[in-house]
């Protein structure tokens, strides 16, 4: 029963790791939380849903498509909406208040045009979980947790071992040093969004497969924000950790204690860890420079 | 006595030492600047008096008693003023607000009496007013009372961080950089203006800086400090002759 | 008045109540509240409770209900006030989510989602038009202030505000308290405009809704947080159409705002004698008299 309730964390821990990291990439290069995060994964799932049960397009092409889309979609919020104002130097809170306009735009066009829906994504295995021993995996709970772990070893090969991902590195260490030592913040930053985009619109679609899609579960990115909090806000790590640690409380919350309530243990963690350990597990503290 | 006493002052930042074993005897009435290279742990230093985070280890004692883990706010009500390398006034607001923000202490009616109007509120806000104006007619900012912040030039920018921070009718006065970006004439102005406060407000002077003509036109006493280690003190003479000095800063006499 | 023109009424009058609590917290010292409902929330159940359940008087009920959100801001302040801007908004997100979660969950005493229904109704809207509008001066007041000034230094620039002696953590609780006074005694008037209250009313979307008024009419003026209430409250109404598509269009405005006018649509402006003085030199062309105080 522990076995099985580790897998189910672990599951729904991956989804969480690909919306975090994205959202924790964001706030290492921009210091801000970008609140339309959420409705960026919202999008990439209903991608995913369009393509595999209207166009019937293959799955693994499906899969990068809804990357690219949400990725393009994070990218043109980037443009339009943050840039004007990092070009500005405007204070943090406008970037908070623009983000929670797009947010708000996006939820509700949504609402409008994919109309206020749940949608369930076709079953693309049998409902046959693989027994291990005494546990009986799902066979998409697996699936989405190698794909999400594949997806974020991907992701850190190319942060840390590639030339961009370098830049980007030294853009979140320090935006104006980076831009004297010859990397184009315009590029690094679109770059970046677009990595986060591409791996929110992935964990959209992989909550999609598993749970449902429907236009106001932008909201999963609160857990999201929980989870790179906890690992500690601009530790990609961290990220990971986090959202490994939340789905296990989750589901060990709502199997033991009651699945109503799942939610409010999801807050306790965050408020515990705000007031106690606000850098995180995993991350630095950065003090303001006087 | 000292006014302020720093002993063994210590900041470090995991394995950077930003600061270490900082030494000071602030004599009062005197003008002390603390000069050294970039990223010397100068303004380090007065983020530690003005207690934005607490020292690794040392103590710093005004008048006698130590302000270690006091909140900045208290600190600065005890009389300590400061004004920042990078200029931080409130842009969105006028050159008067930004004066009159600092004069809190004038005005003694309650939050709840904030709420609506009453005699002594209106009287405590002319008060308030007048001395705000007075201070910007010292830097001679008076014309420009309801500018707003952000769009005054840089050269004003500065006489406003400093009328600000005289609003607070401090005792000590510690200036960052204040000649940054000023040519030698501007530098001239400042200098006779630092001289002038002290005279007429019997205020101590600590001051970080670079303009090499300033610091030895104006300070009484000079400390010099590189990679957070204090490497010399004394008076401008003492401090331009030792050797420590002048090994540290072959030609560092160059202009800014 | 029509039933429908009393409709308006209340609800401006309820939002604008809302809204000057949020104008000082968010506007004025810049404390960004994402929770806005949940405090409202505590206001309606609190005097919908009282009234209906325990049979108090309708303002007892309120009363109670405003000081029931100005409390509950004291526990929630204290932790969450001293984070950082962007932890600060989704901590109180949370906290009205999780408001919203507790009264959807305990079907005994709240009602769970369907809520409360049959609570006692008010007879006019004027009254609380006429409150609300007390309001509004009683916070023009408040920003006027030395108090107020040192919010502004706040949410300008809370280390340099420290800096010149403005104990930050206190003057944010004060507003904090404030602003949860206001949102619970909107609350409790809410509930006895419509005569319910569910979970569903204090939702993310009700939250939003009240910042937005904030943003539009800029941040840095309460005169213009007045009229971009009296416009989002009004205008829905008289269009009615396509509500969805109102948000869409609010979602879009505030993004807009942003990036080309952050100031919003007042700036600064306020509404006083010497505001009202220059626009009328202005329009005949007058040489300004000699220029006065504030």
């Amino acid at each position: 029963m522990i076995l099985q309730q580790i897998v189910n964390g672990l599951s729904i821990g991956s989804v969480y790791a690909m919306i975090a990291v994205g959202y924790s990439l964001v706030y290492s290069v921009l210091n801000f939380s970008n609140f339309a995060h959420g409705e960026i994964l919202m999008i990439g799932s209903f991608m995913g849903f369009f393509l595999l049960s209207v166009l019937k397009v293959p799955f693994p092409i499906t899969l990068a498509l809804s990357m690219v889309g949400a990725g393009v979609v994070a990218m043109a919020i980037e443009r339009f909406g943050y840039r004007p104002l990092r070009l500005r130097k405007a204070p943090t809170l406008y970037f908070m208040i623009a983000a929670m306009g797009f947010s708000v735009f996006l939820q509700n066009l949504a609402i409008i045009v994919f109309t206020p829906n749940f949608r369930t994504y076709p079953q693309l295995f049998t409902l046959e979980p693989i027994l291990l021993g005494q546990v009986a995996m799902g066979r998409l709970d697996l699936l989405i947790f190698f794909i999400s772990l594949l997806s974020l070893s991907i992701l850190s090969l190319f942060i840390y071992k590639t030339k961009i991902g370098t830049a980007i590195r030294a853009t979140a260490y320090n935006y104006r040093v980076a831009s004297l030592m010859g990397i184009n913040p315009d590029i690094v930053i679109g770059i970046v969004f677009f990595l986060a985009g591409g791996t929110a619109g992935l964990g959209g679609m992989l909550f999609g497969m598993k749970y449902t899609t429907c236009p106001w579960m932008g909201a999963l990115t609160i857990k999201a924000f929980i989870a790179a909090v906890v690992g500690g806000l601009g530790s990609l790590p961290g990220a990971v950790l986090g959202s490994f640690i939340l789905g296990m409380v989750e589901t060990f919350a709502s199997g033991y204690v009651s699945s109503s309530f799942r939610d409010l243990f999801s807050y306790a963690i965050m408020i515990i860890i705000i007031i106690f350990l606000p850098s995180g597990l995993l991350g630095k503290n950065t003090s303001e420079k006087a | 006595m000292y006014i302020l006493e720093i002993d063994n002052l210590s900041k470090y930042f995991g394995g950077v030492k930003a600061v270490d074993d900082f030494n000071m005897k602030l004599e009062e009435g005197s003008i002390t600047s603390i000069i050294g290279p970039n990223g010397a742990g100068k303004t380090t230093i007065f983020n530690l008096i003005t207690g934005i985070y607490p020292p690794t280890k040392g103590s710093i004692m005004l008048h006698g008693h130590s302000i270690l883990g006091l909140p900045t706010y208290k600190i600065v009500d005890l009389g300590l003023a400061r004004t920042f390398q990078n200029i931080r006034l409130f842009p969105n607001s006028t050159v008067l607000d930004n004066v009159r923000a600092a004069c809190h202490d004038m005005a003694n009616y309650s939050v709840l009496e904030g709420f609506f109007p009453s005699k002594r509120r209106y009287q405590q806000e002319k008060l308030i007013k007048d001395r705000s104006m007075a201070l910007l007619e010292t830097v001679g900012l008076a014309d420009r009372a309801e500018e707003i912040a952000s769009k005054l030039p840089y050269g004003y920018q500065r006489r406003l961080e400093i009328a600000r921070a005289l609003a607070l009718n401090p005792i000590i006065l510690l200036l960052d950089e204040p000649a940054a970006g000023m040519n030698p004439e501007e530098s001239q102005n400042l200098m006779e203006f630092i001289r002038k406060m002290r005279d007429k407000f019997a205020l101590t002077t600590l001051l970080i800086e670079h303009h090499m003509e300033l610091v030895m036109g104006l300070s009484d006493y000079i400390t010099v400090v590189d990679f957070g280690k204090t490497i010399a003190t004394g008076t401008p003479k003492e401090v331009q002759s030792n050797p420590e000095v002048i090994k540290a800063y072959l030609g560092y006499g160059d202009k800014k | 008045m029509s039933i429908y023109i009393q409709g308006i009424v209340y609800l401006f009058s309820i939002n604008l109540i809302s809204v000057m609590g949020l104008s000082l917290l968010t506007g004025f010292t810049g404390s960004f509240c994402f929770g806005q409902a949940g405090f409202m929330a505590v206001g309606a159940y609190t005097s919908g409770m009282l009234t209906k359940l325990v049979g108090w008087p309708l303002w007892l009920g309120i009363i109670c209900g405003a000081l029931a959100g100005a409390l509950i801001s004291i526990p929630i302040g204290l932790p969450t006030l001293k984070l950082k801007g962007d932890y600060f908004a989704i901590a109180t997100l949370g906290f009205a989510e999780a408001v919203r979660l507790i009264l959807e969950n305990l079907q005994q005493y709240t009602g769970g989602a369907r809520g409360i229904p049959g609570i006692e109704t008010m007879d006019s809207p004027v009254p609380v038009l006429i409150i609300a509008l007390v309001i509004y001066v009683l916070i023009r007041f408040y920003v006027a202030s030395t108090h107020g000034r040192s919010c502004i230094a706040i949410r300008e620039d809370e280390m340099a505000a420290n800096c010149i002696g403005i104990n930050s953590p206190r003057m944010k609780t004060i507003s904090f308290f404030v602003n949860g006074l206001l949102a619970g005694l909107a609350g409790a008037l809410l509930a006895h405009y419509v005569g319910f209250i569910q979970p569903s009313m204090f939702g993310m979307a009700k939250s939003t809704e009240l910042i937005i008024m904030v943003i539009f009419g800029g941040m840095h003026s309460v005169t213009g947080a007045l009229l971009s209430t009296v416009m989002l409250t009004s205008l829905p109404e008289l269009l009615r159409a396509a509500s969805i598509w109102r948000l869409v269009a609010y979602g879009l405005l505030v993004v807009i705002i942003m990036v080309v006018r952050p100031e919003g649509l007042l700036g600064s402006w306020e509404l006083s004698i010497a505001s009202l003085k220059q626009i009328w030199n202005n329009l005949f062309n007058r040489k300004p008299s000699v220029k006065e105080g504030n």
